[in-house]
Parts: structure tokens; C-alpha cells; sequence
């Protein structure tokens, strides 16, 4: 039974209309959506979240009738948008009110070149060219993408990909835009850019914006009501975002802190949170002057070598070391002189802008690319020369897209897989059983690999590349596309495998991932390590400090757990 | 920029000059002629090329001549002798058919270069706006495979990674199998996304307007004419004038058929492309070296055999395969003229970078 609280702007017209919506997709037993009511205004902006699974994507596409057209299907209720009904008369007809965005923009390109992309709509839509050019110029206006009309597709960064994704649904004038996750394949950059775009659009234009994302720390800021869909009960919320957000359990460290503390109203941007924040100084300055410019106070008990999960103390040695790597691609340098250093038990975060060769480093020490010089040992070994297949034995690499290892009918064959390619079936390291059962994964052994959720499906790919105990890890981006849930579990999981010795090397953009798990972060820039040190050097910056690091100026400070201990203290 | 018709003549005159000869020299003038016009008018903002031209020669040269020497055993000069019990390799083995054969592969590689030049210089719409308005359905289904092709490319790159860094060893054609597999459930992914997506912008909302009777009788009405003619033709030698009436006929009912179909196309143009007097130019060079290619063959013919001997060249012949080049000449005037509108915004964008 769902529940409805309906919050801001009830005085405007409402734009959707769902009634008791109940939808089951072909061949399941068990309803993707089940009884869900809700209204959403003309001109609001809205953000559908909820764990993987709950049904963000299946709703946004019964918007515009993708659901039951394009899908097959049972429906139950009903749904209006504006006078049009998306059931009966179906996604063509409704391309004209509701514009959709998927979460990989590359996917949704026919064309080649950013206009032709934009005009391609039109074209069909057999628009008289006249007006076919005023809508193509208004539309790359808006988004700033005038600059790019000549480019290739395929020469663009992610977020201006995206940007052509929405100026093509746009073009078609619609009054409602859903979007669904589009910023979880984009750097922080290029999302903030993409999220500025839609904010500008809502606020100049008036449309109303329907946004499916689990990082609800980017977004929430913007948005006017927040709907939440919960799994398994199918449970919604629809209310202005602090309504939601106290009733639900995972949510962005600053509203987890802000719940911790009582805060009222809960804030939703650092900004908001600050006047909290200095009030709770206020209160606990001794402590704050007591931590100030040391590594005392929580995070430095958090730190120890000696941790909760019974972490073994650094061996600064190293058993993963690179030296004086370089590595370049048609002549142009990616990596200059990057030198690393990872103990056993040793969780490194790797972070950096786009471009700055972070997964060119970890292909090098797969083997995968050839550095131009440099050395890379493990136990005093070196892995240069060595084959792809032979170094992958010690060094698992979970690589970004985890669907590219996936190709078995089932779980628990993924891994007998990787046992067969290194010879190791009759006496794998790791029982892959085991394996399973600690990756939660258990009961999916039979299951086909590429229909589990992303965050199962990444613990599949991770069972895969991990089920010859190799002594290293490498991840590159693990929490892309994940919600909270299955990024807490990845940490989980990640902090018992340190605790038995591995070295984990972190690519990541996500700050509050390493925030929560890295021993030592490094920035690489250009090619170049720019910084090694402890996560606390994230406080102080601009780029990469996390959501508490920001509120907390001058603590060390980068969880919100750290802020409850330090502040409780 | 040139229209997407104009490219498409310059590419097959450059296709039947480059198969009118075996020449090396005249050989040598195109293949230069198709990487000055791809090295002008082929910049970055175009498709990038799959396979450049020179690592398709390096490819395809040596195994033609290979191949070629391998398997024709005529020529004077013998370099040595294969066992006659060799099926088919069996014999001499001479400097003349390894000639021909490398000449052979220089052809391939002027004629893989212009199409790549084409490739590169023709936005996908423009490919689409190439067909008949009757098939503006297939015209897209061809655009969507050329942009298949470059996504479905990194695909295979990006799975043989990821099953490499599973101790995954290519050995044998069953070692594929990890790789093909999710390379073809990707695609077929890709493709639902993109059906999809297609669907949500309105792609088919607008239905064509429908008369198929009228249109598929007219059509099987010229093919029952081009066969009955053909046939005729074959079999009536008394009656050929007819037959080629009524063929030419079949021909005219089946174009009709087509254009009434594609006025049944609902579909606009977003900005089409004005002739410019760089096309006609362009339509001007390809008619020069199409006349030539045509009508020059004694002079432009060459065969290494019996006996290897220096190429005869006509520098006449050689100019007029020059008329090819217009599409070069014209960039770059056009470019000496003034920046246009593309220049304006890369200078813009130099200025505002640090």
C-alpha cells in the first residue's frame, strides 16, 4: 500500500497525475511498481530516488508510455500527463510533452554530429525546416552548446554528451523532462555541469523535470519534492525533500549528520549546514582546538592500524610498489615518473580529473599497456613483461563497465571461469562458495549474471576477478551507478579483505567512498602524482574535500561518523 | 564543405581510374591524390578512420604480391622454383607476378583511401539524406550501423581487456567464445537502448501516408516488364530493339513506383545543403579524369609481364588524373578566403584557452 504526502506547490496545476499505479513486467511475478499514487506540479523539479530495484527507471518510463508500449506488461491504475494519457496513446505521441534522457548518452545517439543529433527529431517529426533551425538554435542556447554544433559525438566529454542527449529531447518543445540517472556515468565536473543545465532550464524555461539518481548529495539542492520509492514493500514517499529524507535510512553524510544531531530543518546544502555546524563548534571548542592541525581527535582513533576490523599494521615496506613510471600514447606523455607505494592491508585511493591517466596506471600494471619505462614489483617481483593472464593471478582488476567480464549462464559458472583460466579449478584458493556467501551472492549462484542489479552485478564481476586470492586489488570506479546500500557493502567487504593483508588500489571520483575507506589518497594530475598523503588532506580542498570535511573547516573531519565521535566527544 | 553526392562521385571516379591501370606510376599519382584531398579535408572533426591508409598498404601490398606470387608462375624472370607436387604453388616463382601482385595491392589501397576519405568527410545525415527518400528508413538503419561500427569497436576492446585480466588466453577460434559472446549480448543491449530511445523522441509517430496499392502494382508492374524484356533480349535476337524498350520501360514504371513512395515519405531536411561552386568544380575535375579513365585505356594500361620493364607515363594523362585534386584545392581556398564559421569558433576557442 503506498502512501502519499503530497508537499510544495500544491496551488500549481499538477502536470502528472498517478493513481494506484501497479505495473508487473512480463514473466515476473513480483510488481516493479505496486499501487503508487502521486502528483507532480507544473514547473517542479523532482528527484525520484530510492535503492536499485525500487522502480526509479520503471516509473519514468510509464511517464512517457515506454511502459507497457516498449516493454510488454501488465498495468493496474492510472496515469495522466497533462491531458494525455502515456498508456493509451504511447511514447511517440507523447515524445511531444515528455522528453527522456537516459543514463548512458552514447546509447541514444543515431547520428554522428551534435546538430544533425538535435535535428534528428525534428526531421522525423517531418517539422517545416524554417522552424526546424529556430528550434535546433534555441535549444543549443539554452544548453551552451553552440560552440559544439560542428563536433563529432564521439570528441565530446561525458557531460557534454549528455547536454546533446537533453538539447535532442528538448527539441521536440516538451513541457516535461525525465531523466533517468543521467549523471551516474559523469566525473563531478561534468555532472555538476549537466545538473546546472537542468536547474537553468527549470528556472528559466518552467519545465518541469522528473530525475531519477541515487547521489542524492549532488541534486538535492536543487530540487523542489523528493520522491522515494522504497524496496521490497514498494512504499512512496512524495514530499518536499526533508520530509522524505528524515524518514529514510541511507541518506548523504550531511543529512546523516544533520539527523544525528537533531538538526531542524534539516540542511540539505553545506551552506544550509553551516549555521548548524558553527553552533556545534561553538559548543565543542575545546575539542575542536584539542584536534586542530594534528591527527588526534575521531579520525585518528578511526585510522590506527588497529581498527574495528582488526587491521594489521602497515608494513611500510611495500609489497606493491612502482617506480618512476612512464607511459605515453602516440607520443603524447599520459604518465610521467607516477611513483606508488602500497603496503600489505593498505587501502590507496587514486583520485584525479578525467584524462589525468588513472586507469591508463592501473592497465599498465596489468599488463594491458606497455609503459615506456619504469618499474612495477609485488614481493619484490617485477610484473613488467610479464603476460596479461599470468599477472592477473596475484593482481585482480575489476575495470569500470563490470558487465564486460560477465558472459556465463550463471554466478556461480563466472567464477569457475576464472578458476579454469589459470588452472586452478581442482584447488582454488578462495572455495568459490565461500566467495559467494561473503559477497552476498549466495543465493544467486544459478542466476543469469546480466540480469542481477549493478551493485550485484559488480559483486559478481569483483567474485570473478578475486576468486584466485590475489594479493592486489585494483578498482577502478566500483561505485559508479551504485546506491548507498551497495556502496556501504563494498566498503564493508572491501575493509575484510585488508583485514587478511590485500592491498587495494582505488581509482575513484566518488570523495565521501574514500573518505569512508582510503588509508591514503593521491592525486594525480597530468600524468603526475601531485599529492600522497593521508585522506585528511582532502579537507582542504576545494575539489575533492567531502560534504563534512566542507562543514567542519580546519578538523579533520571527512565522515559523518567522524563528526558525531569528534562532536560527542 | 562539399555535398555528400559530389564526395560519392569523387570516391567511384577515383575507384574506376585507380581500376582502369596497373600502372605504378599513374597508380602513385592517385594514391597521392586521395591522401593530399584526406589530409585536407579530412580533419579531426571527421569519423576517424578504422585503419589508416598506409596500414592497410602495409598489409595489403605484401600480401598480394605474396599471393599473387605464389600462385601465377608466369613471367621471364625466374627467382626460384617451388616443387611441382605443391597444388597450386607448385612452379616458378617469378619477379613479374610479384610485381603485379604488390601492384594489385597498391590499387586496393588507392581505393580503400578514397572510400576512407569519403567515410571520413560524410556526416552520417548526409549518408542518409543519399538515399532515396523511398528508402529513408534503410537510410537510417545504414546510419545507425555506421555508428554502430566505431562503439561496437571499443566494445571489443574494452571485453578483451576485461577477460585478459581473467587469465583468459586467445589461442584457438574457441577462445573467442568469452569474447564474442558478451560483445554480441552488448550489441543486442545497445540496440534495445537505442530502439528505445528512438521511440521516446517521436521516431514513427508520424505515419506515412498510404497508398500501396497503386505503388506495389506499379512496381510489380516494371519488374514483370525489365524480366520480360531481359529475356527477350536473351532469347529473341530478332526482336532486341523492343526488348530494350520495354526494359527501359520496366525501369522508368519502377522509378516512378519509388518516387511516388518517397512522396508518401513524411520527413524534412534540417539545413540542406546549397550547391556551392566548389561542387560544381568538383563535379568539373571528376568529369576530366572519368573521360580520361574512360577513354585514355591504351595509355593508361601496363603489365609487368613477360618481362618487368619501366612504366610508360603520358604527363598529360597524369595531369588531367590530377582533376581529382579540386577537392583539396577548393578547401584550401576556401580556407585562405576567411575563416568561415567553424574557424570563428575554434578561434574563439583558442583565445579563451590559457
Amino acid at each position: 500500500m503506498s502512501t502519499t504526502t503530497n508537499g510544495a506547490n500544491l496551488t500549481l496545476a499538477p502536470s502528472i497525475q498517478v493513481r494506484n499505479l501497479s505495473y508487473t513486467y512480463p514473466g515476473s511475478s513480483e510488481p516493479a511498481l505496486s499501487d503508487v499514487t502521486l502528483e507532480i506540479a507544473d514547473g517542479e523539479f523532482v528527484l525520484v530516488a530510492g535503492p536499485s530495484g525500487a522502480g526509479k527507471s520503471t516509473l519514468l518510463r510509464c511517464l512517457n508510455g515506454l511502459v507497457p508500449h516498449f516493454t510488454g506488461g501488465t498495468v493496474q491504475g492510472d496515469i495522466s500527463v497533462g491531458e494525455h494519457d502515456p498508456v493509451d496513446e504511447g511514447p511517440q505521441t507523447l515524445s511531444r510533452v515528455v522528453g527522456f534522457v537516459f543514463q548512458d548518452p552514447e546509447a541514444q545517439f543515431v547520428v554522428d554530429r551534435v546538430e544533425d543529433e538535435i535535428a534528428f527529431a525534428l526531421e522525423n517529426a517531418a517539422v517545416p525546416p524554417t522552424e526546424m533551425r529556430l528550434r535546433v538554435e534555441e535549444v543549443l542556447h539554452l544548453l551552451d552548446l553552440a560552440p559544439l554544433r560542428d563536433r563529432q559525438l564521439d570528441t565530446l566529454s561525458g557531460g557534454e554528451k549528455q547536454k546533446v542527449a537533453i538539447a535532442a529531447a528538448l527539441a521536440l518543445r516538451p513541457q516535461i523532462l525525465a531523466l533517468d540517472e543521467p549523471t551516474s556515468q559523469l566525473d563531478p565536473q561534468s555532472a555538476e555541469d549537466v545538473l546546472q543545465a537542468l536547474v537553468r532550464l527549470n528556472h528559466d524555461m518552467g519545465l518541469t523535470i522528473v530525475l531519477a539518481e541515487h547521489r542524492l548529495e549532488r541534486v538535492l539542492p536543487y530540487v523542489d519534492r523528493l520522491i522515494y520509492l522504497s524496496d521490497p514493500d514498494h512504499h512512496v514517499l512524495s514530499a518536499p525533500p526533508r520530509e522524505v529524507l528524515k524518514q529514510v535510512e541511507l541518506t548523504p553524510p550531511l543529512v546523516e549528520l544533520g539527523k544525528g544531531l537533531g538538526w531542524d530543518p534539516l540542511p540539505l546544502t553545506v551552506k544550509e549546514g553551516r549555521r548548524f555546524a558553527s553552533r556545534a563548534r561553538r559548543r565543542r571548542q575545546d575539542f575542536i582546538h584539542g584536534t586542530r592541525g594534528g591527527n588526534g581527535g575521531a579520525r585518528a582513533d578511526k585510522a590506527a592500524p588497529t581498527s574495528a576490523v582488526g587491521r594489521p599494521e602497515l608494513d611500510r615496506d611495500g609489497a606493491f610498489t612502482i617506480e618512476n613510471l612512464h607511459f605515453a600514447y602516440n607520443g603524447k606523455p599520459i604518465l610521467q615518473g607516477v611513483d606508488v607505494q602500497i603496503a600489505p592491508g593498505e587501502l590507496v585511493a587514486l583520485m584525479g580529473r578525467n584524462g589525468s591517466g588513472k586507469t591508463t596506471l592501473l592497465k599498465c600494471v596489468v599488463g594491458l599497456l606497455k609503459p615506456e619505462r619504469g618499474r612495477i614489483k609485488m614481493n619484490g617481483g617485477s610484473l613488467v613483461g610479464q603476460r596479461t593472464a599470468e599477472i592477473s593471478k596475484k593482481v585482480g582488476y575489476l575495470p569500470q563497465e563490470p558487465s564486460d567480464l560477465l558472459f556465463a549462464d550463471s554466478v556461480g559458472e563466472e567464477l569457475a571461469i576464472t578458476l579454469r583460466n589459470h588452472d586452478l579449478l581442482d584447488r582454488p584458493p578462495i572455495a568459490p562458495d565461500d566467495l559467494l556467501a561473503r559477497l552476498d551472492l549466495g543465493n544467486l549462484k544459478a542466476s543469469y549474471p546480466r540480469d542481477l542489479s549493478a551493485g550485484q552485478r559488480q559483486r559478481v564481476a569483483l567474485g570473478a576477478v578475486t576468486v584466485t586470492k590475489p594479493r592486489l586489488l585494483l578498482l577502478d570506479e566500483p561505485t559508479r551507478g551504485l546506491d548507498y546500500r551497495a556502496k556501504r557493502e563494498l566498503v564493508d567487504l572491501l575493509r575484510e579483505w585488508q583485514a587478511e593483508g590485500a592491498s587495494i588500489l582505488l581509482v575513484t571520483h566518488d570523495v565521501e567512498l574514500v573518505a569512508q575507506a582510503a588509508d591514503r589518497v593521491m592525486l594525480l594530475s597530468q600524468g603526475e602524482i601531485i599529492a600522497d598523503a593521508a585522506p585528511e588532506v582532502l579537507t582542504t580542498s576545494p575539489l575533492f574535500a567531502p560534504q563534512v570535511a566542507r562543514l567542519f573547516p580546519g578538523t579533520d573531519w571527512l565522515t559523518a561518523e567522524d563528526a558525531l565521535e569528534g562532536l560527542e566527544a | 564543405m562539399l555535398d555528400a553526392r559530389v564526395w560519392l562521385l569523387w570516391a567511384l571516379t577515383t575507384l574506376v581510374a585507380a581500376s582502369s591501370t596497373r600502372s605504378p606510376l599513374y597508380v602513385i599519382v592517385l594514391l597521392l591524390t586521395t591522401t593530399v584531398v584526406g589530409g585536407t579535408c579530412a580533419t579531426g572533426e571527421g569519423r576517424r578512420a578504422p585503419l589508416s591508409p598506409l596500414r592497410f598498404a602495409v598489409v595489403a601490398v605484401p600480401l598480394s604480391a605474396l599471393f599473387n606470387g605464389l600462385t601465377v608462375h608466369f613471367g621471364d624472370t625466374v627467382l626460384f622454383h617451388l616443387p611441382s607436387w605443391l597444388p597450386l604453388l607448385g612452379g616458378a616463382i617469378t619477379l613479374e607476378a610479384l610485381a603485379f601482385g604488390a601492384l594489385n595491392g597498391l590499387t586496393l589501397t588507392v581505393i580503400f583511401s578514397a572510400f576512407s576519405v569519403f567515410n571520413q568527410v560524410t556526416p552520417v545525415r548526409d549518408l542518409i539524406q543519399l538515399t532515396p527518400r523511398a528508402f529513408h528508413e534503410g537510410g537510417v538503419v545504414l546510419s545507425i550501423a555506421l555508428t554502430f561500427i566505431p562503439q561496437t569497436t571499443r566494445s571489443l576492446k574494452r571485453i578483451r581487456e576485461a577477460q585478459a585480466v581473467r587469465g583468459h588466453r586467445v589461442e584457438g577460434i574457441r577462445d573467442w567464445l568469452p569474447i564474442v559472446v558478451p560483445l554480441l549480448v552488448s550489441g543486442l543491449e545497445r540496440a534495445m537502448g537505442l530502439a528505445e530511445a528512438m521511440v521516446a523522441r517521436g521516431y514513427g509517430a508520424v505515419t506515412d501516408e498510404d497508398h500501396p496499392l497503386r505503388t506495389q502494382g506499379l512496381l510489380a508492374l516494371g519488374l514483370l516488364a525489365l524480366l520480360a524484356g531481359w529475356l527477350t533480349y536473351l532469347f529473341r535476337a530478332a526482336w532486341r530493339i523492343s526488348a530494350v524498350v520495354t526494359m527501359a520501360a520496366g525501369a522508368g514504371i519502377i522509378g516512378l513506383a519509388l518516387w511516388l513512395t518517397g512522396r508518401r515519405v513524411q520527413h524534412t531536411v534540417y539545413r540542406a545543403r546549397s550547391w556551392t561552386s566548389g561542387d560544381t568544380l568538383t563535379v568539373l575535375g571528376c568529369a576530366l579524369t572519368l573521360t580520361v579513365a574512360l577513354t585514355q585505356r591504351e595509355t593508361l594500361y601496363y603489365s609487368p609481364y613477360p618481362q618487368l620493364s619501366l612504366p610508360p607515363f603520358d604527363p598529360l594523362v597524369g595531369t588531367a588524373l590530377l582533376g581529382l585534386l579540386v577537392p583539396a584545392i577548393v578547401t584550401v581556398a576556401k580556407e585562405d578566403r576567411g575563416p568561415d564559421a567553424r574557424g570563428t569558433q575554434q578561434a574563439e576557442a583558442l583565445d579563451e584557452a590559457p
